[in-house]
């Protein structure tokens, strides 16, 4: 059986209880080969990545999770502070190492260290300082605009006094200053909002619209600016995608994906492809499909601008 | 209908959608007067109060949820963090002020606002300016939510618990501490882990003060329902005193050890806490040990005048509060440790100007 290694007062040398207390059901057979035991991986244990965890943990989504971090001190403190709860919790495996063999056999490893956004700083800014690298597209996943569209959809939801989880919202493109809000998309307990303003002959200006956005846009730094960073809403965020993929939910997500091939985004000059985020049907394989949302000609040429800026940018990187 | 103050992109001046998108039912009758609408205070946004109020929410324990702090952007900040992720939970008010009319209409409200101690500073300096602190904090939650049960989770809890029962004028079974719940818990990870069994499965008490003097009742470990001291005397197999001396120094240590590492601990306490809240509200009848008003109870005098004393006992938690404490067996030292903790506990108090 394999065990976190347990404290120096119980156990060979101090107080060994293991020889007696259980005994062990003889010649059983191994477990089933169907794969039963969920294992996930957190790279970087700031204060984004221990929301993920914590709220994984919390909503019960892994057998085994494992940290990874480049800090020891603060990564193992993470750990215990996590293990410690195991009174209250369904029992959950929880490892950590800044050795990367921790996370061996993962189903989902989610990576959120990098350098953090300074106030005032673009996340196009961000990226300069940051680093990624791939694997097959549909295992590839970014968290994306997951997160900017559950702020749309909670203004909405909150204006309407409605469940959020009635409202249908979204948002795509490049996760940030010039991602892309799909108007038509917009429905609340099914009925199109934009096709319901129209029937009813009530006047929507588009500069509204472009305020709605920028106050999705604006409203992750405006947590940045009151409290320093954002954690929560990014930790459910992330904690829904892993539900979808590792129970196999079939969700439709807008979450960043291999563009390419999608609402005319093409590869450009020279070839290239860029990662960005569209609705898509996730599951146990990852980003299944892209769902073909209705998007005005302004919205897919914005979506392709988006593409250009991104592709662009990667040229500059050393990968 | 009660709603988050909005936006003013959306809403009038922007574009308001309210005055078409429902038609209201009319002829309705107002929602009956059983009371199902669970709310939840908690006082102190750092990283303790966070975990604590993050966990309830995930954990779906209330309909509306409160924070209260002194510092109003961070607040602000973090009441919007937990708004924004409105689409992945169930439905939850969530409202922030620095103003106590914020938590009016509490079942339940959660301290965790406290003095950080200074280097150098005694522990009498550092609980007078809590005692200074919670005289802002508990006369207007207490007035404001006159049926609530208060939770205090503030360092050093014990005798924190004491100064809100003497300043909220609450009777003693609606004043409860946080007591050596986490203790415990951490208690039954160590044995749990030993073992490779489920912590849940390990019944393991620590009592009395939370903190380095803390009483482990060895007679209480049980795994399965296997009372362990008695099955190591069964089999023969010796333990020795300083063995399980270690193992309670083991669990005391792990606070600092999390402290040295990263700094505070938040998670663990996180779910200590929303753990002893679905108790309480929903009327578990669970059995924790939390710090509880102990005169009376396991040899610790009953208070004469001004004699009061809260420390953790085994409690039997309800919608009521703590509505007993259990005759765990003790034996004759553990009693008189216990003793010398009330002792201590009420020496500390004495000082105090409460």
């Amino acid at each position: 059986m394999h065990k976190v290694p347990s404290a120096s007062s119980l156990g060979p040398g101090g107080l060994d209880l293991t020889q007696s207390f259980f005994t062990p059901i003889q010649n059983t057979a191994p477990p089933s080969s169907t794969k039963g035991h969920t294992k996930i991986s957190v790279i970087g244990v700031g204060n984004v990545g221990m929301a993920i965890a914590q709220t994984i943990l919390t909503q019960d989504l892994a057998d085994e999770l494992a940290l990874v971090d480049a800090v020891k001190d603060k990564l193992r403190g993470e750990m215990l502070d996590l293990q410690h709860a195991a009174a209250f919790l369904p029992l959950t495996k929880i490892l950590s190492s800044t050795d990367y063999t921790v996370t061996a056999g993962s189903d989902l490893c989610i990576v959120t260290a990098g350098a953090r956004q300074n106030p005032g700083e673009s996340r196009l800014n961000l990226l300069q300082r940051n680093k990624l690298s791939g694997f097959p597209s549909n295992r590839v996943i970014g968290s994306g605009t997951n997160l900017d569209s559950s702020r749309f959809r909670f203004l909405i939801a909150d204006h309407l006094d409605v469940n959020a989880q009635d409202v249908q919202a979204y948002i795509v493109g490049e996760h940030g200053d010039s991602s892309v809000a799909l108007w038509s998309s917009i429905s609340v307990g099914g009925v199109p909002v934009v096709s319901y303003l129209e029937k009813q002959q009530i006047p929507c200006e588009k500069e509204t619209l472009e305020r709605i956005h920028k106050e999705v846009v604006g409203s992750a730094y405006e947590v940045i600016r009151l409290k320093g960073y954002t954690s929560w809403a990014i930790g459910y965020s992330a904690a829904n995608l892993a539900f979808s993929i590792l129970r196999n939910q079939r969700k439709i997500h807008p979450v960043t994906v291999l563009a390419n091939g999608f609402y005319g985004i093409g590869p450009g000059a020279g070839g290239g492809e860029v990662f960005l985020s569209l609705p898509a049907l996730l599951g146990r394989g990852g980003a299944l499909a892209v769902t073909n949302v209705h998007m005005t000609e302004e919205e897919a040429q914005r979506l392709r601008d988006s593409a250009k800026t991104l592709l662009e940018l990667q040229r500059q990187l050393e990968i």
